[in-house]
């Protein structure tokens, strides 16, 4: 493989993540057993090995029996996530697309995701600051499924961001658990691996969707390649939390909206969070409306939401509508969001 | 689940389960499907104590990727729509309803950060329960400015305002979930992408009733 292509192992990239921006830090002396070197053989492990492998991902009080499969051939990784409970659902990422089967609705959405620009792009070039907001470190060596284990704890140093616990087999380094904690170390979402096996040559078979697409309605989302409009680009966040900063400017129409939103991702390096600055249809502020559903789409919103691991969370700024979206605590997005404003320097046009 | 089990599923479920432990108990999960249901439920019930309730709430990945695309559900009655819309997301307002539990919760991390007695690995709901009740009428600083502040816990939606709530409409959230999903750093994509895999019509969210903490047993276990 030519490129990192981080986003292909998006089931577990972040762990992968870790490992690649822990990865650029210059350490001149760094033995076998240091936790950054063990993170460096994860991330490579993970975008480079072939894997086939059940595990358990828990989070928000469910527990989920998933599939993984990932095969790296001729440098191009195909990858299959796949939902052994209920739903059926299955993605499938090859080619630069990401196709999402929802045999439940009937529905299949292809999604263009290539590995290049934005995403690649908000990786920051992490040199020690990485070690002024995570302290990385080794726990005790353990076992998971029957294998000696090391295990890397990479900890936030403050309430601002989550870390992680990974727990990596020690003769391959794949993370055989994973947990995502907050800053006190309070597990948020964990994933087990129940099996999982490294062969030498996975079949296409077993990339192959399961689902049957007979009467199923496809979708393919095209890329957004509209402009803000400057009264929007005009606004930053003006504060940020230790470490976060501004990697990606862009804008991005938000599904249903007529006007392309200002899209800012700020990062701080391991953690992102994205901020959408949009017009809003009305210059008053809070809605009302005690019911969600009532509210029309277009309305002001406030408030915080969860998602995910992370959060979001809506405010209304200058009549404005500025939303902020992040795996990170509820505190992270809230403080950014209350913090935009007009950038000083930037033109505002009147309207 | 036996004594042993629910104990074992609890600290699990806390991170506080030894790795070997939690070899077995995943063997066992992954061979008795029936205990894996029961593990979702009492994880479900676990999580309604610590206050995620709203994050049962946010399924329904299939709802929101119709009203991604075109703003209406497909293939899907109109009610029915609703329906799976205010399971994935009842944002705060939804939330506020339950907002007894959330302070609960609250006051359960709080309780156990400080309190040894609350803290180890047979924190079940009944032994949680029993300090929850007693600390309830605590304080809570529910509602911040939007400063830095210390977080509570992370598990917990703060009621904004339980006499105004606001909210984020549902198709709107999904739409800024997807287009950060693009930007984001893995950590988000896979949170999400895992998270969408889940069926939202399998396990009902926590209703009010059901998220309450039960009633202190007299003969509850409280750890030395």
């Amino acid at each position: 493989m030519t490129q990192p292509r981080l986003a292909l192992a998006y089931w577990l990239v972040p762990c992968a993540l870790v490992g690649a921006l822990l990865s650029t830090v210059p350490q001149s002396a760094r033995g076998a057993d240091d936790p950054r070197v063990w993170l460096q053989r994860m991330n490579k492990a993970l975008a480079t090995r072939n894997y086939d492998g059940t595990f358990f991902h828990i989070s928000g009080g469910r527990v989920e029996t998933m599939r993984i499969v990932h095969r790296v051939r001729s440098g191009r990784v195909t990858e299959r996530l796949q939902s052994l409970d209920g739903s059926g659902r299955e993605f499938v990422r090859a080619n630069d697309e990401l196709t999402c089967y929802l045999p439940d609705q009937h529905t299949v959405l292809v999604e263009p995701r290539q590995d290049r620009g934005p995403f690649l792009g908000s990786l920051p070039q992490f040199d020690a600051t990485v070690s002024d907001f995570y302290r990385i470190e080794a726990l005790p060596d353990t076992h998971i499924l029957g294998r000696p284990t090391r295990v890397i704890a990479v900890n936030p140093k403050d309430q601002f961001r989550f870390g992680y616990r990974l727990w990596l087999d020690e003769k391959t380094a794949m993370p055989l658990k994973t947990q995502l904690c907050d800053s006190r170390g309070q597990v948020i979402e964990q994933i087990f691996f129940a099996r999982l096996d490294m062969p030498e040559s996975i079949p296409d078979s077993d990339l192959a969707p399961t689902v049957h697409t007979d009467g199923m309605r496809w979708v393919r989302q095209g890329a957004s390649a509209d402009n803000a409009s400057a009264a929007l680009a005009a606004y930053r966040a003006s504060q940020l939390p230790p470490g976060f900063r501004l990697t990606v400017q862009g804008a991005q129409t938000i599904g249903g909206a007529t006007a392309p939103a200002s899209h800012l991702v700020y990062s701080d390096g391991l953690a992102t969070v994205s901020v959408f600055i949009e017009q809003s249809s009305s210059d008053s502020g809070a809605p009302s409306a005690l019911d969600p559903q009532a509210q029309a789409p277009e309305a002001p919103m406030q408030g915080l939401a969860r998602v995910g691991s992370g959060y979001a969370f809506s405010t209304v700024v200058q009549g404005h509508q500025v939303t902020a979206v992040g795996e990170v605590p509820a505190q992270t997005v809230e403080f950014i969001a209350h913090s935009v404003k007009i950038s000083s320097g930037a033109e505002i046009p009147h309207h | 689940m036996s004594e042993q089990i629910r104990e074992q599923v609890s600290a699990f479920l806390d991170g506080e389960l030894p790795d070997t432990e939690t070899e077995l108990l995943l063997k066992r999960l992954t061979r008795d499907g029936e205990l894996r249901e029961s593990f979702g439920r009492y994880a479900l019930i676990g999580e309604a104590l610590r206050g995620a309730g709203s994050q049962i709430l946010t399924r329904g990945f299939a709802s929101r990727v119709n009203l991604a695309i075109d703003g209406e559900p497909a293939q899907a009655p109109a009610h029915a729509q609703l329906r799976r819309e205010a399971r994935w997301w009842r944002p705060i307002a939804g939330v506020t309803v339950a907002a007894g539990v959330a302070a609960v919760a609250i006051v359960a991390l709080q309780q156990r950060s400080i309190s040894p007695h609350l803290s180890g690995a047979s924190t079940t709901a009944q032994n949680v329960a029993a300090p929850l009740r007693a600390a309830a009428p605590t304080q809570l600083p529910l509602q911040g400015g939007g400063g830095p502040r210390e977080a509570l816990s992370y598990t917990v939606v703060p009621a904004a305002s339980t006499e105004a709530p606001s909210a984020i409409a549902p198709a709107r959230l999904t739409n800024y979930v997807f287009a950060h999903s693009k930007y984001s750093s893995g950590l988000g994509q896979r949170g999400l992408l895992t998270d969408l895999l889940i069926d939202d019509d399998e396990v009902p969210p926590i209703p009010a009733q059901r998220a309450m903490p039960p009633p202190p047993a007299p003969d509850t276990r409280v750890a030395p």
